[in-house]
């Protein structure tokens, strides 16, 4: 449309553009409750260029860790990681079992984790999903590899009876970050287990269990997982919540030690992460395990 | 660094086995590829884009599926990790917003596992991929490397080799970024050990990454002369 | 700027054969490669135009898809790989299956992610009252004349140039084979040596559809089932053995001919 006909343009007829683009512009705006409906990775990235994330972190900022042990009192060790509103509930069960032949000294841990419908909506109620039985499994793997317990210590009797801890670990409340708080959870709890003693009697082939005088569990190390989310192949943020996760390119998990030995790395799939940013996390993840190292001790300490 | 031969005649510490690929196997898939890295053999048949189930459709890309069994057959946790990673991995790789609504499904058997299966597996469904005609925006590339309990590194280890392993590490790498798109390490090591693993694996990356091209090139110069 | 996606592009105009022979050498692209032609501000004859296998990403070409990178007139440009799976494209001809009839279309099943609708007006002469009657099952050759990747396919069976049907519609008798998509393409080229040198031997007539099925016709069912297998057999063998094999299915007919 020429400037030479503003007349047609006032009186609003016949016109093909919007009267508001001629004279004043008027401002296309939503409130930002509705901007994160309908542009939710646009909503973080606005965020995000800005160095600070919607729930008022920085982007190298941790939640609050905060651990208690002890809270289940029918299992022989149990503990409760929080990071910021996810908790997850770890109680480990001793029970006796025959050692496999080809080991007749090693003892098991099977470790579970779980993700039940109460933790979050977008957990179905059935067979655990891919995401709790990839956890479980890195978990398993973890603490396989990186011989965090000497097995012959679970032997009551070589070839005839060991030690099996069950530990199941269940998300209470799902904000995200699962696989750190439920390794959080799981060592926590490891720390905090104490045997009964048992005796095997080869008369009547049964071991007999002294409940009253118990042992605790030696572990070789304390690892600590620390997980990282991308966001857009370049933001790195440091333990993404459940806003964040939907809207990641891709995360790291760095399974470390306060003496920066490595237990594990996981990154399954997504963006492409470079060697720069690999050590940057790692610098991270170590400052974080030692910080997280000090909260656990000092839950131990108080029980 | 030792010269000793390893257990299946290689002998450099950094020589990886020798790969075969053959494509178009399955007359059903729309893309199939048998992929052998030394004794481990993966079997990868890629159907799509096809029809969705309207539970799991999405409006604005395609959905992709992957499903791996071992050969005994038993799907345990382990498989979904694998599935969970390979399907993430290949995520990043696949243009799903060219297939809006569909589903592309990709099916992994193992017909050998001779070590470093998740490598194995991930190089056949790229492959397959391919040979499907799935638009890609790259093609990822995996390998395996162990650090042993001397301290010696071994380039795509076999089963009896990784029975010595201190910490086994599989990594992917495309040809189009700069770093790596998936990565599993367990095990113990150091930071050091870790990059060098890194470095490792990303070099030899590139090896899988001309075999991508001399058997996209084969099998098309065979069909256009 | 060039298009992006695949409906710039009809292969059809340009039978494979010409392609290669304008193309000085064949290159081949695997998905990531980035291909230098200059597309930035690319206009009038000079305007490239991109075709399946090609991506614009930040400005540059990139393959997607692995196989020979191909120009045509125009400044077209595609890859000609090997695929399957058929993904509907505007103006192109397809063999179809009558999935379901509903009131105003039929469902048709061309092979693709999701089903193609043919409007029951999308006929010559069809009217309210003059409807098309095709049962489910019926084997269709129709155009595309709507592909969008958001989109339900559409098909129509007359030809836009003459108003007329033009081929399109129903094929009764005969049979229908599957090939793959540059098989297809292949023998959509007038002179594809495989159907010529069927042509030689016996008359048939064949449909083809770009979506990888086939349609043959004879006078006897012998010589259907000849050119079906010759299309099944050319199909994914290497191409300096094409013949040999197209040949080796000619003999098979005339030992039966002999025979009966």
């Amino acid at each position: 449309m020429d400037d030479s006909t503003p007349a047609s343009v006032q009186n609003g007829m016949d016109v093909d553009t919007p009267p508001s683009v001629t004279s004043t512009p008027a401002v296309f705006s939503l409130d930002s409750e509705t901007f994160k409906k309908i542009h939710p990775t646009e909503y973080h990235r606005r965020f995000l260029s800005q160095g600070v994330r919607p729930d008022g972190r920085t982007l190298s900022r941790f939640r609050k860790a905060k651990i208690t042990v002890g809270a289940i009192t029918t299992a022989h060790g149990s503990a409760m990681a929080r990071l910021g509103e996810t908790t997850v509930v770890c109680g480990i069960k001793a029970e006796i079992t025959e050692p496999k032949t080809g080991a007749p000294r090693d003892g098991f841990i099977v470790p579970n984790f779980d993700l039940p419908p109460l933790c979050s909506p977008q957990f179905k109620p059935g067979p655990p999903s891919e995401l709790s039985q990839s956890i479980s499994e890195y978990i398993n793997r973890v603490l396989e590899s990186s011989k965090l317990l000497n097995l012959s210590d679970l032997c009551i009797e070589e070839g005839r009876a060991v030690w099996v801890l069950y530990a199941d670990i269940v998300c209470l409340n799902y904000e995200g970050n699962a696989m750190d708080a439920a390794m959080l959870a799981l060592v926590a709890a490891l720390k905090h287990v104490r045997l009964p003693t048992a005796t095997f009697y080869e008369a009547d082939n049964a071991v007999r269990v002294k409940e009253q005088r118990t042992i605790p569990l030696k572990l070789s190390r304390t690892p600590i997982s620390v997980t990282f989310g991308v966001f857009d192949g370049q933001f790195i943020l440091a333990d993404p919540d459940i806003e964040e996760e939907p809207h990641l390119s891709s995360q790291l998990t760095v399974i470390i030690e306060q003496n920066g030995g490595l237990c594990g790395m996981l990154k399954p799939g997504g963006s492409a992460l470079g060697q720069e940013t690999l050590t940057s996390c790692l610098e991270a993840a170590r400052t974080r395990a030692t910080h997280i190292l000090g909260i656990l001790e000092g839950a131990l300490a108080e029980r | 660094m030792t010269q000793r031969t390893r257990p299946d005649k290689r002998h450099s510490p950094n020589e990886m086995r020798p790969f075969y690929c053959s494509s178009a196997l399955l007359s059903r898939a729309d893309g199939s590829v048998r992929f052998k890295s030394g004794d481990s053999a993966v079997m990868c048949s890629v159907f799509g884009p096809m029809e969705v189930k309207l539970r799991d459709e999405k409006l604005d890309k395609a959905v992709v599926e992957v499903i791996f069994k071992t050969a005994a057959g038993m799907t345990t946790t382990k498989e979904r990790m694998y599935e969970r990673i390979i399907r993430q991995t290949l995520e990043a790789s696949i243009l799903s917003g060219l297939h809006p609504r569909t589903s592309i499904r990709v099916t992994l058997q193992v017909l050998t596992d001779d070590g470093g299966i998740l490598s194995t597996a991930l190089n056949a469904a790229t492959l397959a991929l391919v040979d499907a005609g799935i638009p890609l925006r790259s093609l990822a590339a995996s390998v395996t490397c162990m650090i042993d309990d001397t301290g010696e590194l071994l380039l795509d280890p076999t089963a009896i080799e990784l029975e010595r392993s201190a910490s086994v590490h599989t990594f992917a790498f495309d040809n189009v970024s700069e770093g790596t798109l998936a990565n599993m390490s367990t095990g113990l090591f150091t930071v050091d050990e870790y990059m060098r693993c890194y470095e490792t694996c990303r070099l030899a990356a590139v090896s899988v990454q001309q075999l991508f091209r001399t058997s996209s090139e084969g099998k098309v110069r065979r069909e256009y002369g | 700027m060039a298009k992006k996606g695949k409906k710039a592009l009809e292969v059809r105009d340009l039978p494979p054969g010409e392609e290669a022979a304008s193309s000085t050498t064949k290159t081949l692209v695997i998905p990531g490669d980035h291909i230098p032609i200059k597309i930035e501000n690319s206009t009038g004859p000079a305007r490239v135009r991109v075709g399946p296998g090609l991506h614009q990403e930040q400005g540059e070409l990139v393959a997607v898809k692995a196989g020979i990178l191909q120009q045509g007139s125009q400044n077209r440009w595609w890859v000609e790989g090997t695929q399957k799976r058929y993904v509907p494209a505007l103006g192109e001809s397809v063999l179809g299956i009558i999935a379901s009839k509903h009131g105003e279309f039929y469902r048709v099943d061309i092979g693709a992610a999701h089903p193609a609708s043919l409007p029951v007006l999308a006929f010559e002469g069809a009217t309210k009252r003059n409807r098309p009657n095709l049962e489910v099952g019926s084997l269709i050759y129709a155009r595309v004349s709507l592909a969008n990747k958001d989109m339900e396919p559409e098909l129509d069976c007359i030809d836009p140039a003459t108003g007329k049907a033009g081929g399109f519609g129903e094929l009764k008798d005969g049979f229908m084979v599957r090939c793959s998509l540059g098989m297809a393409r292949r023998l959509l080229d007038p002179r594809s040596p495989i159907l010529l040198r069927l042509a030689e031997a016996f008359k048939f007539e064949t449909a083809v559809g770009m979506n990888g099925r086939v349609w043959v016709n004879a006078e006897t069912t012998p010589h259907i089932i000849t050119v079906a297998r010759a299309i099944q057999v050319a199909d994914g063998a290497a191409a300096g053995d094409v013949m040999r094999r197209v040949e080796q299915v000619l003999r098979t007919l005339d030992d039966f001919m002999d025979n009966s």
